[in-house]
């Protein structure tokens, strides 16, 4: 047989047996998630090496930080993981107010971890979705995008915007919850946890679903602490750690949830992890509904404060102040912090070196998807490549964050 | 006064506990310690070398026990606010059992490398090749120091406060296929009659 090829075309079949093949996923692939580059030796099907190239969608955002007053920022943080660009606002709203030492008003605690949740369950749809629609079954797809279809309608609806929010402001939030939000919320709350069930049903004991990921991208929990993994993929690997019980901000004390933890590491691990995180999120929301407080919404603040648009339009020293904030920026006194929120794919981190005046300093973005990637790379070595791809997914590594 | 963005909780106490430790321990001998807005540890430790070991005891003290890296990064010091000193190396190290930051900081000057705690956490690796590529600040013993946001033809260090944001450098074609700076060397092409 070998001398009938080799006749034919004497490289083909010595390139099959050649254990240093090299194989480019990406950077433009659908199934590398945006633009991830990963290089690998393979030997047959299975990677024997493998090296990450990234910074495909490198902006300088931490860079443009440095430039921009921190109002002007704001932008720029709906592009770091554009999936749940709500958490990213409110994340860095509480960054520059942690170096203001302001305390934000009750109900705007609450809208914020209203605000999080939500964006937290679309965070997880995507990963979910995708990772199954990675692996061929379609039909979770459209029933979980249903639901993240509704979601965005309700996001819509608070702040106008659906993907890129910018919805927090220092010191506040740039809108109130609209009228009817509340039994949105209750019917959003009732209804998704059905097609979460539905979901359920499709995958989790689907002999295909569990042949494909089962045991399958194992990250161990000593190798997930060395790398510095955060969120649901540490989570899965039997760590018990959730910065929303373990360093509490907001009004997270008093609510009652369950931090969801895996055992064995796997795709199936993450996967059971996402879905019950969604559940949990369900719970949180439910719990918001019923305890959010009326009363105001922005801090009383004269530094931070943005006045009323009524005012700005019609007294002059109201405009004058409005000018002030916009055109000059707040003045941001010295200090720094590191503030971290558990974000949908982990620790997310802003830390923040502030020499007074309206511009940052320092603006770092610890964001999780580098970790994961990085975590990525040395645990994809030995499997093989239709793995590499369910690991992937799994994992939810998103480009804008990835390469800020 | 607390700031409600860091709600009350049984970590409140274990942070005070670690902070008032590394006072009574480790703020000596030129060493100095700070508390940020937040009310955590800065500790600035007196050299890179000095850095790396406050790193490792940290890990092995049963007071912090730190097992977790959160962050590491770096600013630029060109106005001198943070005292003699290029640039500021930022170690952000965390405990999952106590749930304490703790913040490591340590002066450079231009061309000075750190030292590399890729043999404590290997999730350093790709931190401290962020760092390099945009302050171009070395690592000594890092085992692949190469540029990772940018292009490894770029030129110049971005986050440097020198750099003007407007500079562009745009490349029109890809980086070549290659497995990092010390994988052996791959033959794709086999000699006619080979294998």
């Amino acid at each position: 047989m070998a001398s009938f090829f080799q006749e034919k075309d004497p490289h083909q079949l010595n390139d099959f047996y050649n254990p240093n093949v090299l194989i480019n996923l990406g950077p433009a692939h659908p199934a590398m998630h945006g633009t991830l580059r990963v290089m690998c030796r393979v030997n047959g099907e299975t990677i024997e090496d493998a090296n990450c190239e990234i910074g495909y969608l490198h902006r300088g955002i931490e860079k443009l930080g440095e430039d921009k007053t921190y109002h002007q920022w704001m932008v720029y943080t709906d592009r770091l993981n554009y999936c749940s660009a709500l958490n990213n606002n409110i994340a860095y709203a509480m960054a520059v107010e942690n170096l203001f030492k302001i305390n934000v008003t009750e109900r705007c605690m609450w809208i914020r971890v209203i605000c999080m949740e939500l964006s937290r369950i679309i965070d997880h749809i995507i990963c979910v979705a995708i990772n199954a629609l990675d692996l061929g079954a379609m039909t979770v797809f459209w029933l979980l995008y249903h639901w993240r279809e509704e979601a965005y309608t309700m996001i819509e609806s608070m702040c106008g915007m659906r993907l890129t929010t910018t919805y927090a402001r220092i010191g506040g939030m740039s809108y109130d919850l609209p009228d009817n939000f509340t039994e949105r919320l209750w019917k959003f709350c009732e209804e998704f946890p059905k097609a979460l069930d539905e979901v359920e049903g499709l995958l989790t004991s689907n002999r295909i679903w569990i042949d494909r990921t089962k045991g399958v991208g194992i990250i161990s929990k000593e190798d997930a602490l060395k790398y510095s993994i955060t969120g649901p993929v540490l989570r899965a690997s039997g760590v018990d750690h959730d910065l929303r019980r373990d360093r509490p901000y907001y009004v997270y004390p008093e609510l009652d949830f369950d931090v969801v933890v895996g055992s064995n590491g796997d795709v199936y691990d993450r996967y059971l992890i996402r879905l019950e995180e969604m559940k949990q999120s369900v719970r949180i929301l439910q719990q918001c509904n019923k305890k959010i407080p009326n009363g105001p919404l922005w801090v009383n603040d004269k530094r931070v404060m943005i006045p009323e648009k009524l005012d700005v339009y019609t007294k002059m020293e109201v405009m004058i102040h409005h000018f002030k904030i916009f055109m000059e920026g707040i003045d941001v006194p010295k200090g720094e912090n590191f503030s971290c929120v558990e974000g949908p794919n982990g620790e997310l981190g802003f830390y923040i070196v502030s020499r007074g005046g309206p511009k940052a300093w320092r603006m770092r973005v610890k964001s999780p998807s580098f970790m994961l990637f990085q975590a990525f790379e040395a645990s994809v070595k030995g499997g093989k490549i239709p793995d590499a791809v369910a690991h992937l997914g799994s994992v939810n590594i998103i480009a804008g964050e990835l390469d800020r | 006064m607390r700031i409600n963005a860091m709600a009350e909780g049984p970590y409140v106490a274990a942070q005070a506990a670690v902070t008032k430790r590394l006072t009574d321990k480790y703020a000596q001998a030129g060493r100095t310690i700070e508390n940020d807005v937040l009310g955590e540890p800065v500790l600035w430790a007196l050299s890179p070398q000095d850095a790396k070991i406050l790193v490792k005891t940290f890990m092995l003290d049963e007071n912090t026990k730190v097992d977790f890296l959160s962050d590491l990064t770096a600013y630029d010091n060109m106005d001198g606010e943070d005292g003699e000193g290029r640039f500021i190396m930022v170690y952000q190290l965390y405990s999952t059992t106590l749930h304490t930051r703790i913040r490591i900081k340590c002066r450079l000057t231009l061309n000075q490398p750190a030292e590399t705690i890729t043999d404590v956490f290997l999730g350093a690796n790709w931190l401290e090749r962020e760092v390099f590529d945009l302050y171009g600040i070395n690592f000594n013993g890092h085992p692949n120091m190469r540029r990772i946001m940018m292009d490894e033809r770029f030129s110049g260090h971005p986050l440097r406060k020198e750099y003007p944001i407007k500079q562009r450098e745009p490349f029109n074609d890809n980086v070549r296929l290659h497995m990092g700076a010390n994988a052996r060397e791959v033959d794709t092409h086999i000699k006619e009659g080979g294998n």
